[in-house]
Protein backbone atom coordinates (compact mmCIF):
# COMPACT_ATOMS: atom_id res chain seq x y z
CA UNK A 1 0.00 0.00 0.00
CA UNK A 2 2.82 2.40 0.94
CA UNK A 3 4.56 2.37 -2.50
CA UNK A 4 1.21 3.12 -4.15
CA UNK A 5 0.75 6.17 -1.89
CA UNK A 6 4.28 7.38 -2.69
CA UNK A 7 3.58 6.97 -6.37
CA UNK A 8 0.33 8.93 -6.03
CA UNK A 9 2.18 11.71 -4.19
CA UNK A 10 4.73 11.87 -7.00
CA UNK A 11 1.93 12.23 -9.54
CA UNK A 12 0.30 15.18 -7.76
CA UNK A 13 2.64 17.85 -9.15
CA UNK A 14 2.53 16.74 -12.81
CA UNK A 15 -1.26 16.36 -12.56
CA UNK A 16 -1.57 19.82 -11.07
CA UNK A 17 0.54 21.25 -13.88
CA UNK A 18 -1.54 19.38 -16.46
CA UNK A 19 -4.74 20.82 -15.01
CA UNK A 20 -3.21 24.31 -15.16
CA UNK A 21 -2.02 23.87 -18.71
CA UNK A 22 -5.41 22.55 -19.74
CA UNK A 23 -6.86 25.73 -18.27
CA UNK A 24 -4.59 27.76 -20.58
CA UNK A 25 -6.65 26.91 -23.64
CA UNK A 26 -9.06 29.62 -24.73
CA UNK A 27 -12.71 28.89 -25.46
CA UNK A 28 -13.76 30.54 -28.70
CA UNK A 29 -17.33 30.97 -29.91
CA UNK A 30 -18.15 32.19 -33.41
CA UNK A 31 -21.56 33.43 -34.52
CA UNK A 32 -22.25 34.52 -38.03
CA UNK A 33 -25.05 35.89 -40.15
CA UNK A 34 -25.03 35.86 -43.94
CA UNK A 35 -27.89 36.54 -46.32
CA UNK A 36 -26.66 33.73 -48.58
CA UNK A 37 -24.83 30.46 -48.08
CA UNK A 38 -22.84 31.09 -51.25
CA UNK A 39 -19.38 32.56 -50.76
CA UNK A 40 -18.79 36.12 -51.93
CA UNK A 41 -16.86 35.86 -55.17
CA UNK A 42 -13.91 38.23 -55.53
CA UNK A 43 -12.97 38.66 -59.16
CA UNK A 44 -9.65 39.69 -60.68
CA UNK A 45 -8.71 43.25 -59.67
CA UNK A 46 -11.18 43.46 -56.79
CA UNK A 47 -9.78 44.18 -53.37
CA UNK A 48 -11.00 44.45 -49.81
CA UNK A 49 -10.04 46.73 -46.93
CA UNK A 50 -10.24 46.05 -43.20
CA UNK A 51 -10.82 49.01 -40.91
CA UNK A 52 -11.10 49.15 -37.12
CA UNK A 53 -13.91 51.07 -35.50
CA UNK A 54 -12.51 53.95 -33.46
CA UNK A 55 -15.61 55.76 -32.30
CA UNK A 56 -16.19 54.04 -28.94
CA UNK A 57 -15.38 56.17 -25.92
CA UNK A 58 -13.34 53.67 -23.94
CA UNK A 59 -11.45 51.58 -26.49
CA UNK A 60 -10.20 51.38 -30.06
CA UNK A 61 -10.01 48.27 -32.14
CA UNK A 62 -6.28 47.72 -31.99
CA UNK A 63 -4.09 47.71 -35.06
CA UNK A 64 -2.30 44.49 -34.11
CA UNK A 65 -5.59 42.60 -34.23
CA UNK A 66 -6.57 44.15 -37.58
CA UNK A 67 -3.16 43.28 -39.03
CA UNK A 68 -3.47 39.72 -37.72
CA UNK A 69 -6.90 39.19 -39.33
CA UNK A 70 -5.66 40.85 -42.51
CA UNK A 71 -2.74 38.43 -42.75
CA UNK A 72 -5.08 35.46 -42.29
CA UNK A 73 -7.33 36.67 -45.11
CA UNK A 74 -4.41 37.26 -47.44
CA UNK A 75 -3.41 33.61 -47.13
CA UNK A 76 -6.55 32.82 -49.16
CA UNK A 77 -5.15 34.87 -52.06
CA UNK A 78 -7.40 37.85 -51.36
CA UNK A 79 -5.87 41.25 -52.10
CA UNK A 80 -6.20 43.38 -48.97
CA UNK A 81 -5.57 47.14 -49.07
CA UNK A 82 -3.71 48.57 -46.07
CA UNK A 83 -6.21 50.41 -43.88
CA UNK A 84 -4.00 53.46 -43.32
CA UNK A 85 -3.31 53.78 -47.06
CA UNK A 86 -7.07 53.71 -47.70
CA UNK A 87 -7.83 56.29 -44.99
CA UNK A 88 -5.12 58.61 -46.34
CA UNK A 89 -6.38 58.25 -49.92
CA UNK A 90 -9.91 59.14 -48.86
CA UNK A 91 -9.05 61.65 -46.11
CA UNK A 92 -10.96 63.04 -44.22
CA UNK A 93 -14.00 60.84 -44.84
CA UNK A 94 -13.04 57.78 -42.78
CA UNK A 95 -11.72 59.53 -39.68
CA UNK A 96 -13.45 58.65 -36.36
CA UNK A 97 -15.60 61.79 -36.68
CA UNK A 98 -16.63 61.25 -40.30
CA UNK A 99 -16.61 57.48 -40.96
CA UNK A 100 -20.07 56.16 -41.89
CA UNK A 101 -21.69 54.31 -39.00
CA UNK A 102 -24.25 52.60 -41.17
CA UNK A 103 -25.19 51.92 -44.76
CA UNK A 104 -27.38 55.02 -44.97
CA UNK A 105 -24.35 57.21 -44.29
CA UNK A 106 -22.18 55.15 -46.63
CA UNK A 107 -24.68 55.70 -49.45
CA UNK A 108 -24.70 59.45 -48.77
CA UNK A 109 -20.90 59.54 -48.74
CA UNK A 110 -20.55 57.65 -51.99
CA UNK A 111 -22.84 60.10 -53.73
CA UNK A 112 -19.84 62.43 -53.81
CA UNK A 113 -18.22 61.69 -57.16
CA UNK A 114 -14.62 62.20 -56.02
CA UNK A 115 -15.05 59.66 -53.20
CA UNK A 116 -16.70 57.13 -55.51
CA UNK A 117 -13.90 57.61 -58.05
CA UNK A 118 -11.19 57.14 -55.43
CA UNK A 119 -12.75 53.87 -54.26
CA UNK A 120 -13.05 52.63 -57.83
CA UNK A 121 -9.47 53.71 -58.58
CA UNK A 122 -8.24 51.49 -55.74
CA UNK A 123 -10.29 48.56 -56.97
CA UNK A 124 -12.06 48.32 -53.63
CA UNK A 125 -15.10 46.08 -53.60
CA UNK A 126 -15.62 45.15 -49.95
CA UNK A 127 -15.11 47.01 -46.70
CA UNK A 128 -14.82 44.94 -43.52
CA UNK A 129 -15.37 46.82 -40.26
CA UNK A 130 -13.75 45.23 -37.23
CA UNK A 131 -14.96 46.33 -33.83
CA UNK A 132 -13.99 45.03 -30.42
CA UNK A 133 -11.34 44.72 -27.75
CA UNK A 134 -9.62 42.36 -25.34
CA UNK A 135 -10.20 43.01 -21.65
CA UNK A 136 -8.73 41.52 -18.48
CA UNK A 137 -11.28 40.54 -15.86
CA UNK A 138 -11.49 38.89 -12.43
CA UNK A 139 -7.92 39.00 -11.17
CA UNK A 140 -7.45 36.78 -8.13
CA UNK A 141 -4.53 35.71 -5.96
CA UNK A 142 -1.34 37.57 -5.22
CA UNK A 143 2.34 37.19 -5.85
CA UNK A 144 5.18 38.83 -3.93
CA UNK A 145 8.76 39.29 -4.99
CA UNK A 146 11.62 40.20 -2.70
CA UNK A 147 15.32 40.84 -3.23
CA UNK A 148 17.93 40.68 -0.46
CA UNK A 149 21.71 40.51 -0.34
CA UNK A 150 22.56 37.50 -2.47
CA UNK A 151 19.04 36.11 -2.53
CA UNK A 152 15.72 36.88 -4.13
CA UNK A 153 12.58 35.28 -5.39
CA UNK A 154 8.87 35.42 -5.98
CA UNK A 155 6.20 33.45 -4.14
CA UNK A 156 2.51 33.23 -4.65
CA UNK A 157 -0.10 32.60 -7.29
CA UNK A 158 -2.15 34.94 -9.45
CA UNK A 159 -4.89 34.22 -11.93
CA UNK A 160 -6.77 36.47 -14.31
CA UNK A 161 -9.37 35.97 -17.00
CA UNK A 162 -9.28 37.58 -20.42
CA UNK A 163 -12.17 38.09 -22.78
CA UNK A 164 -11.85 39.05 -26.43
CA UNK A 165 -15.01 40.17 -28.20
CA UNK A 166 -14.80 41.23 -31.82
CA UNK A 167 -17.39 41.79 -34.50
CA UNK A 168 -16.87 42.03 -38.26
CA UNK A 169 -19.35 43.55 -40.68
CA UNK A 170 -18.85 43.16 -44.44
CA UNK A 171 -20.11 45.97 -46.70
CA UNK A 172 -20.30 45.68 -50.47
CA UNK A 173 -19.11 49.00 -51.87
CA UNK A 174 -20.83 48.39 -55.22
CA UNK A 175 -24.30 47.25 -54.17
CA UNK A 176 -24.00 49.23 -50.90
CA UNK A 177 -25.49 46.31 -48.99
CA UNK A 178 -24.34 44.36 -45.96
CA UNK A 179 -22.97 40.99 -47.02
CA UNK A 180 -22.44 39.38 -43.66
CA UNK A 181 -21.80 39.79 -39.98
CA UNK A 182 -19.53 37.77 -37.74
CA UNK A 183 -18.91 37.78 -34.00
CA UNK A 184 -16.08 36.05 -32.16
CA UNK A 185 -15.92 35.65 -28.37
CA UNK A 186 -12.80 34.09 -26.94
CA UNK A 187 -12.11 33.68 -23.24
CA UNK A 188 -9.54 32.01 -21.10
CA UNK A 189 -7.55 32.21 -17.88
CA UNK A 190 -3.89 32.97 -17.45
CA UNK A 191 -1.75 32.15 -14.43
CA UNK A 192 1.41 33.43 -12.81
CA UNK A 193 3.06 31.02 -10.39
CA UNK A 194 5.80 32.30 -8.12
CA UNK A 195 8.14 29.46 -7.15
CA UNK A 196 11.40 31.40 -6.70
CA UNK A 197 11.14 32.50 -10.33
CA UNK A 198 7.79 33.74 -11.64
CA UNK A 199 6.35 31.23 -14.14
CA UNK A 200 3.74 32.69 -16.49
CA UNK A 201 1.16 30.40 -18.10
CA UNK A 202 -0.55 32.69 -20.58
CA UNK A 203 -3.63 31.89 -22.62
CA UNK A 204 -3.48 33.39 -26.13
CA UNK A 205 -7.03 34.73 -26.04
CA UNK A 206 -6.56 37.50 -28.62
CA UNK A 207 -4.59 35.23 -30.91
CA UNK A 208 -7.38 32.66 -30.80
CA UNK A 209 -9.94 35.38 -31.52
CA UNK A 210 -7.83 36.44 -34.52
CA UNK A 211 -7.56 32.87 -35.82
CA UNK A 212 -11.31 32.35 -35.43
CA UNK A 213 -12.17 35.64 -37.11
CA UNK A 214 -9.59 35.27 -39.91
CA UNK A 215 -10.51 31.71 -40.81
CA UNK A 216 -14.24 32.41 -40.73
CA UNK A 217 -13.88 35.56 -42.84
CA UNK A 218 -11.83 33.56 -45.34
CA UNK A 219 -14.78 31.24 -45.74
CA UNK A 220 -16.98 34.26 -46.59
CA UNK A 221 -14.97 34.90 -49.74
CA UNK A 222 -13.82 32.89 -52.69
CA UNK A 223 -11.41 34.07 -55.36
CA UNK A 224 -11.72 33.45 -59.09
CA UNK B 1 26.16 66.48 2.03
CA UNK B 2 28.32 63.91 0.28
CA UNK B 3 31.83 64.97 -0.61
CA UNK B 4 32.22 63.54 -4.10
CA UNK B 5 36.00 63.91 -4.10
CA UNK B 6 36.28 61.55 -1.13
CA UNK B 7 34.86 58.59 -3.07
CA UNK B 8 37.73 56.40 -4.12
CA UNK B 9 37.71 54.37 -7.34
CA UNK B 10 37.72 51.19 -5.27
CA UNK B 11 34.31 52.04 -3.89
CA UNK B 12 32.77 52.63 -7.36
CA UNK B 13 31.56 49.01 -7.80
CA UNK B 14 29.67 49.36 -4.52
CA UNK B 15 27.86 52.36 -5.98
CA UNK B 16 26.49 50.24 -8.83
CA UNK B 17 23.20 49.26 -7.13
CA UNK B 18 22.72 52.85 -5.96
CA UNK B 19 23.24 54.15 -9.50
CA UNK B 20 20.81 51.54 -10.86
CA UNK B 21 18.21 52.60 -8.29
CA UNK B 22 18.71 56.25 -9.19
CA UNK B 23 18.29 55.46 -12.88
CA UNK B 24 15.08 53.55 -12.13
CA UNK B 25 13.72 56.44 -10.06
CA UNK B 26 14.65 58.89 -12.83
CA UNK B 27 12.64 56.71 -15.23
CA UNK B 28 9.63 57.02 -12.93
CA UNK B 29 9.36 60.79 -13.53
CA UNK B 30 8.42 59.87 -17.11
CA UNK B 31 8.75 63.17 -18.92
CA UNK B 32 7.65 63.09 -22.55
CA UNK B 33 8.70 65.37 -25.36
CA UNK B 34 7.17 65.09 -28.81
CA UNK B 35 8.31 66.79 -31.99
CA UNK B 36 5.67 66.26 -34.67
CA UNK B 37 6.80 66.58 -38.27
CA UNK B 38 4.24 64.21 -39.69
CA UNK B 39 3.06 64.44 -43.27
CA UNK B 40 -0.68 64.60 -43.70
CA UNK B 41 -2.59 63.50 -46.78
CA UNK B 42 -4.32 65.99 -49.08
CA UNK B 43 -8.06 66.19 -48.60
CA UNK B 44 -10.41 64.57 -51.04
CA UNK B 45 -12.85 67.40 -51.58
CA UNK B 46 -13.89 69.90 -54.21
CA UNK B 47 -13.08 73.44 -53.02
CA UNK B 48 -15.61 76.24 -53.38
CA UNK B 49 -14.70 79.14 -55.65
CA UNK B 50 -14.09 81.53 -52.78
CA UNK B 51 -10.78 83.32 -52.42
CA UNK B 52 -9.20 83.18 -48.99
CA UNK B 53 -5.96 83.98 -47.23
CA UNK B 54 -4.88 81.91 -44.25
CA UNK B 55 -2.59 83.63 -41.79
CA UNK B 56 -0.30 81.30 -39.85
CA UNK B 57 1.31 83.55 -37.31
CA UNK B 58 4.66 82.56 -35.83
CA UNK B 59 3.15 81.53 -32.49
CA UNK B 60 0.86 79.13 -34.38
CA UNK B 61 3.47 77.66 -36.72
CA UNK B 62 6.00 77.30 -33.86
CA UNK B 63 3.43 76.23 -31.31
CA UNK B 64 4.57 73.94 -28.55
CA UNK B 65 2.02 72.75 -26.00
CA UNK B 66 2.70 71.78 -22.41
CA UNK B 67 -0.47 70.05 -21.27
CA UNK B 68 1.23 69.15 -17.98
CA UNK B 69 4.62 69.66 -16.33
CA UNK B 70 6.00 66.38 -17.70
CA UNK B 71 4.84 66.66 -21.31
CA UNK B 72 5.71 68.95 -24.17
CA UNK B 73 4.41 68.64 -27.72
CA UNK B 74 5.86 70.69 -30.58
CA UNK B 75 2.91 70.54 -32.97
CA UNK B 76 3.43 73.77 -34.95
CA UNK B 77 4.80 72.28 -38.19
CA UNK B 78 2.28 69.45 -38.22
CA UNK B 79 -0.77 71.64 -37.70
CA UNK B 80 0.37 74.11 -40.36
CA UNK B 81 0.71 71.29 -42.88
CA UNK B 82 -2.69 69.86 -41.98
CA UNK B 83 -4.43 73.25 -42.14
CA UNK B 84 -2.81 73.98 -45.52
CA UNK B 85 -4.20 70.72 -46.89
CA UNK B 86 -7.60 71.25 -45.30
CA UNK B 87 -8.05 74.84 -46.50
CA UNK B 88 -6.88 73.90 -50.00
CA UNK B 89 -9.89 71.60 -50.07
CA UNK B 90 -12.23 74.37 -48.88
CA UNK B 91 -11.23 77.42 -50.96
CA UNK B 92 -10.01 78.14 -54.44
CA UNK B 93 -7.87 80.19 -54.72
CA UNK B 94 -6.17 80.11 -51.34
CA UNK B 95 -3.06 81.88 -50.15
CA UNK B 96 -0.95 81.07 -47.07
CA UNK B 97 0.98 83.81 -45.32
CA UNK B 98 2.66 84.36 -41.98
CA UNK B 99 1.25 87.89 -41.43
CA UNK B 100 -1.72 89.82 -42.84
CA UNK B 101 0.65 92.39 -44.35
CA UNK B 102 2.06 89.69 -46.63
CA UNK B 103 -1.25 88.98 -48.40
CA UNK B 104 -0.71 89.47 -52.13
CA UNK B 105 -4.14 89.03 -53.68
CA UNK B 106 -7.57 90.38 -52.73
CA UNK B 107 -9.07 87.51 -50.77
CA UNK B 108 -12.72 87.58 -49.80
CA UNK B 109 -11.93 85.96 -46.47
CA UNK B 110 -8.97 86.17 -44.13
CA UNK B 111 -8.70 83.37 -41.59
CA UNK B 112 -6.31 83.36 -38.66
CA UNK B 113 -6.16 80.08 -36.74
CA UNK B 114 -4.77 79.93 -33.22
CA UNK B 115 -4.49 77.33 -30.49
CA UNK B 116 -6.46 78.12 -27.40
CA UNK B 117 -5.55 75.08 -25.33
CA UNK B 118 -4.15 71.55 -25.47
CA UNK B 119 -5.18 68.94 -22.94
CA UNK B 120 -4.06 65.37 -22.45
CA UNK B 121 -5.26 62.42 -20.43
CA UNK B 122 -3.42 59.18 -19.66
CA UNK B 123 -4.83 55.80 -18.57
CA UNK B 124 -3.83 56.51 -14.96
CA UNK B 125 -5.99 59.65 -15.07
CA UNK B 126 -9.01 58.55 -17.07
CA UNK B 127 -9.16 54.91 -15.88
CA UNK B 128 -9.53 53.83 -19.49
CA UNK B 129 -6.97 51.99 -21.59
CA UNK B 130 -6.52 54.97 -23.88
CA UNK B 131 -4.35 58.07 -24.18
CA UNK B 132 -6.42 61.10 -25.14
CA UNK B 133 -5.47 64.49 -26.59
CA UNK B 134 -7.73 67.50 -27.07
CA UNK B 135 -6.65 70.50 -29.13
CA UNK B 136 -8.90 73.54 -28.98
CA UNK B 137 -8.52 75.88 -31.94
CA UNK B 138 -9.96 79.32 -32.55
CA UNK B 139 -10.46 80.48 -36.12
CA UNK B 140 -10.85 84.21 -36.54
CA UNK B 141 -12.72 84.74 -39.79
CA UNK B 142 -12.67 88.20 -41.34
CA UNK B 143 -13.97 89.68 -44.57
CA UNK B 144 -11.77 91.55 -47.03
CA UNK B 145 -12.73 94.89 -45.47
CA UNK B 146 -11.71 93.77 -41.99
CA UNK B 147 -15.13 92.91 -40.55
CA UNK B 148 -14.78 90.03 -38.11
CA UNK B 149 -17.53 87.59 -39.05
CA UNK B 150 -16.88 85.27 -36.15
CA UNK B 151 -14.25 83.62 -34.02
CA UNK B 152 -15.09 79.98 -34.42
CA UNK B 153 -14.20 77.60 -31.61
CA UNK B 154 -13.08 74.28 -33.05
CA UNK B 155 -12.22 71.50 -30.59
CA UNK B 156 -10.55 68.38 -31.95
CA UNK B 157 -9.93 65.03 -30.30
CA UNK B 158 -7.65 62.05 -30.71
CA UNK B 159 -7.11 58.88 -28.74
CA UNK B 160 -4.99 55.79 -29.02
CA UNK B 161 -5.14 52.50 -27.13
CA UNK B 162 -2.48 51.95 -24.50
CA UNK B 163 -1.82 48.39 -25.58
CA UNK B 164 -1.06 49.03 -29.25
CA UNK B 165 1.91 51.35 -28.65
CA UNK B 166 5.30 50.40 -27.33
CA UNK B 167 5.78 53.45 -25.15
CA UNK B 168 3.94 56.31 -23.53
CA UNK B 169 5.49 58.89 -25.87
CA UNK B 170 4.54 56.83 -28.95
CA UNK B 171 0.96 56.56 -27.69
CA UNK B 172 0.72 60.32 -26.99
CA UNK B 173 2.25 61.09 -30.40
CA UNK B 174 -0.31 58.87 -32.15
CA UNK B 175 -3.18 60.45 -30.19
CA UNK B 176 -1.89 63.92 -31.11
CA UNK B 177 -1.68 63.02 -34.80
CA UNK B 178 -5.25 61.72 -34.62
CA UNK B 179 -6.37 64.97 -32.97
CA UNK B 180 -4.69 67.06 -35.69
CA UNK B 181 -6.23 64.88 -38.42
CA UNK B 182 -9.54 65.41 -36.68
CA UNK B 183 -9.15 69.14 -37.37
CA UNK B 184 -9.31 68.39 -41.11
CA UNK B 185 -12.44 66.29 -40.61
CA UNK B 186 -14.09 68.93 -38.44
CA UNK B 187 -13.30 71.70 -40.94
CA UNK B 188 -14.77 69.78 -43.85
CA UNK B 189 -17.89 68.79 -41.95
CA UNK B 190 -18.72 72.07 -40.28
CA UNK B 191 -16.90 75.04 -41.76
CA UNK B 192 -19.60 76.08 -44.21
CA UNK B 193 -22.23 75.46 -41.52
CA UNK B 194 -20.92 78.27 -39.30
CA UNK B 195 -23.98 80.54 -38.97
CA UNK B 196 -22.08 83.82 -39.43
CA UNK B 197 -20.38 82.48 -42.55
CA UNK B 198 -23.63 81.14 -43.96
CA UNK B 199 -25.29 84.53 -43.46
CA UNK B 200 -22.39 86.30 -45.11
CA UNK B 201 -22.43 83.93 -48.08
CA UNK B 202 -26.18 84.48 -48.43
CA UNK B 203 -26.00 88.26 -48.39
CA UNK B 204 -22.74 88.96 -50.17
CA UNK B 205 -22.18 87.78 -53.73
CA UNK B 206 -18.61 89.12 -53.65
CA UNK B 207 -16.92 85.91 -52.53
CA UNK B 208 -17.16 84.60 -56.04
CA UNK B 209 -15.68 87.65 -57.73
CA UNK B 210 -12.23 86.20 -58.32
CA UNK B 211 -13.27 83.11 -60.22
CA UNK B 212 -14.92 82.51 -63.52
CA UNK B 213 -18.54 81.40 -63.69
CA UNK B 214 -17.66 77.90 -64.90
CA UNK B 215 -15.00 77.24 -62.26
CA UNK B 216 -14.78 73.58 -61.14
CA UNK B 217 -16.87 72.77 -58.14
CA UNK B 218 -19.24 75.67 -58.59
CA UNK B 219 -21.09 77.29 -55.76
CA UNK B 220 -22.89 74.75 -53.64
Amino acid sequence: MKPIMQCANLLVIPLWLLVLLAGCGATTTIDQYRPSEQPIVITEGERIVLLGRRDAADYETDLAYIDCVSEKIQTAGIDVVDGQVFMDAIYPWFEPRTAPKGLVHLRQLLQQPQIRQQIDRQGLRYLVWLDGSTESQDTTGSISCAVGPGVGGCFGFAKWDKLSTYEAVVWDLHSLQEQGRLRVDSEGSSYLIGVVAPIPLLTPVKSDACNGMGNQLKSFFSTQ
Amino acid sequence: MVNITSISTASLPQLGPLMALLLMLAGCSSSTSIQLDTNFPPVLAEPRPISAAIVFEARFSNYSAEPNQYTSMAIGNAQVELFKNAFTGLFDPVEFVSAEEEIQGQPSLVIRPSVWEVQMSTPSENYLNVFEVWIKYNLEIKTADGEVLTTWFMPTYGKTPESSMGSKSAAIEKATITAIRDAGAKLHLDFYQIPALKNWLARDPQPYRQVTADAPGGVN
